[in-house]
């Protein structure tokens, strides 16, 4: 009897030994899930006025070696109030982050974010490049 | 000596188990077998009402709020005289009370009964007397919001009475009414009724826009452009030309605004005969929303589009929505407005 309970007693102690020791899985400072990929680059852009509509004209070119994303936007859009959309290669993450609403009005000086690979290596700044369409 | 004590503790456990037993099913046969009672309930003898407020969303000046007010007795006891709706601020022209009792038909359309006079409305009094020997009825009542209650509460107070000289009262209410204004079906047209203002709640040609320069908020342009998508839109007066394409502005008219271009807001007030129901603009939405950094354009609405517009002196906030537009460069617009400041 005395024999089982402390057989019973080790492997419970080995089962919780176990448990508590497994290594979590490493997360940043975001709290999102760093991964072995380092795969780092933008797959599609969508710009979004106020009304939440889409003011792109055609698609958005992007260009991975260049690093830049190129768009033309509708005459009429308010460049000042404009939701930038982001897809990125997976477990990538952008900085900085967006919070709400952008202001693409200064085309000489093109807004930029940064894109970070899943391991957090690898890090590639794009240059989203807006244009207007003439009226 | 042990297997003595082994023997004594199974008999225990057995009898407490037999014991435990014979005290459950009892009780289990006792409250599952309980009989239930069941008696029609024995009607009031008492002359008695009922009302509901049958209008839903914010309550506006010049709108009508609609109520339903339900009045019986039994029949033994007499029938119905008279029903009163008294407001606490006097109903503005139209408020009457229906003289008809409604029920609903198999095809679910409401047919009305005439029970009564039609109304007679007395300063803060509407009545309707019964003309017919009913100890039923239900009769809806329409309160006009008068200006005199613009931003205040208004309660209603519905009195049966019957033959029997009973009198039974149900107060509805307090119901607060709206700052904003409606207006609604403005039409305007491209070269024509194309100068808005919120001030007027108003659709100017170019003449009658210079005569009210000062009060010109926005223009309203159509134009079918091959190289962008410019359609219909909403441009003050005071944006960049080449949101005015081909625009000659009156003498005068040259205030900005702030527009916030919307889609997918169909307030109900203002799109009644859409589909979307449930959604309505009130005094909070006016005064929660932040038009700072907007810009003084919005260019291609379309059908069911919206505009939130600040005027430049910051007095007025509306919201317009595009009820039809047409590719001839017309368009039928409604508004709320609501004022920040006099």
């Amino acid at each position: 009897m005395k024999r089982n309970s402390t057989i019973l007693l080790a492997i419970l102690l080995t089962a919780f030994a176990w448990i508590s020791c497994k290594k979590d899985n490493p997360v940043d400072e975001d709290g999102l899930l760093i991964t072995t990929r380092r795969e780092c680059s933008v797959s599609s852009f969508e710009l979004l006025g106020p009304d939440y509509v889409s003011v792109r004209v055609g698609t958005a070119v992007i260009d991975t070696t260049a690093q830049t994303v190129n768009v033309t936007v509708q005459f009429g859009a308010d460049l000042k109030n404009l939701y930038p959309q982001f897809s990125l290669a997976q477990d990538c993450k952008l900085t900085p982050r967006i919070t709400g609403r952008t202001d693409f009005s200064d085309l000489v000086n093109p807004r930029k974010w940064t894109v970070i690979s899943g391991d957090r290596q690898v890090k590639k700044p794009y240059t989203v490049i807006v244009s207007v369409q003439p009226r | 000596m042990i297997d003595n004590f082994k023997k004594t503790t199974m008999q225990y456990s057995s009898n407490y188990f037999t014991y435990i037993l014979l005290l459950a099913v009892p009780l289990l046969f006792t409250t599952s077998c309980k009989k239930d009672t069941y008696a029609l309930p024995t009607a009031s003898d008492k002359l008695q009402n009922q009302a509901i407020k049958r209008t839903l969303g914010p309550n506006i000046v010049g709108q009508n709020i609609e109520f339903a007010y339900a009045m019986a007795i039994l029949p033994s006891k007499g029938k119905l005289v008279a029903c009163t709706a008294e407001a606490s601020i006097a109903g503005a022209p139209g408020t009457y009370m229906e003289n008809r009792s409604f029920y609903t038909a198999q095809t679910g359309a409401d047919v009305g009964v005439t029970v009564g006079s039609p109304s007679v409305t007395s300063g803060n009094t509407t009545t309707v007397t019964y003309n017919v020997d009913t100890s039923a009825a239900t009769l809806r009542f329409y309160y006009v919001i008068p200006e005199a209650a613009r931003g205040k509460t208004v309660s209603i107070k519905f009195t049966a009475t019957s033959s029997d000289g009973e009198s039974i009262s149900t107060t509805m209410g307090p119901y607060t009414i709206a700052q904003m204004d409606m207006k609604l079906g403005l039409k305007v047209s491209d070269n024509n009724l194309m100068y808005i203002s919120i001030a007027d709640t108003t659709v100017y040609n170019a003449a009658d826009a210079a005569a009210h320069a000062a009060s010109i908020d926005l223009v309203y342009l159509y134009r079918n452009l091959t190289t962008s998508a410019f359609n219909h839109a909403l441009v003050a007066p005071a944006a960049d030309a080449q949101y005015l394409p081909g625009v000659t502005l009156p003498t005068g008219v040259n205030r900005s605004a702030k527009l916030l271009k919307t889609f997918n807001l169909q307030d109900h007030n203002l799109a009644p005969n859409l589909q979307y129901g449930g959604l309505f603009i009130d005094d909070l939405d006016f005064q929660k929303i932040d038009l700072s950094g907007q810009p003084n354009f919005a260019i291609n609405l379309k059908q069911e589009a919206g505009v939130w517009v600040e005027t430049t002196d910051g007095k007025y906030r509306a919201y317009i929505f595009f009820n039809t537009v047409t590719a001839a460069g017309t368009a039928t617009i409604s508004m709320k407005r609501y004022t920040l400041k006099n």
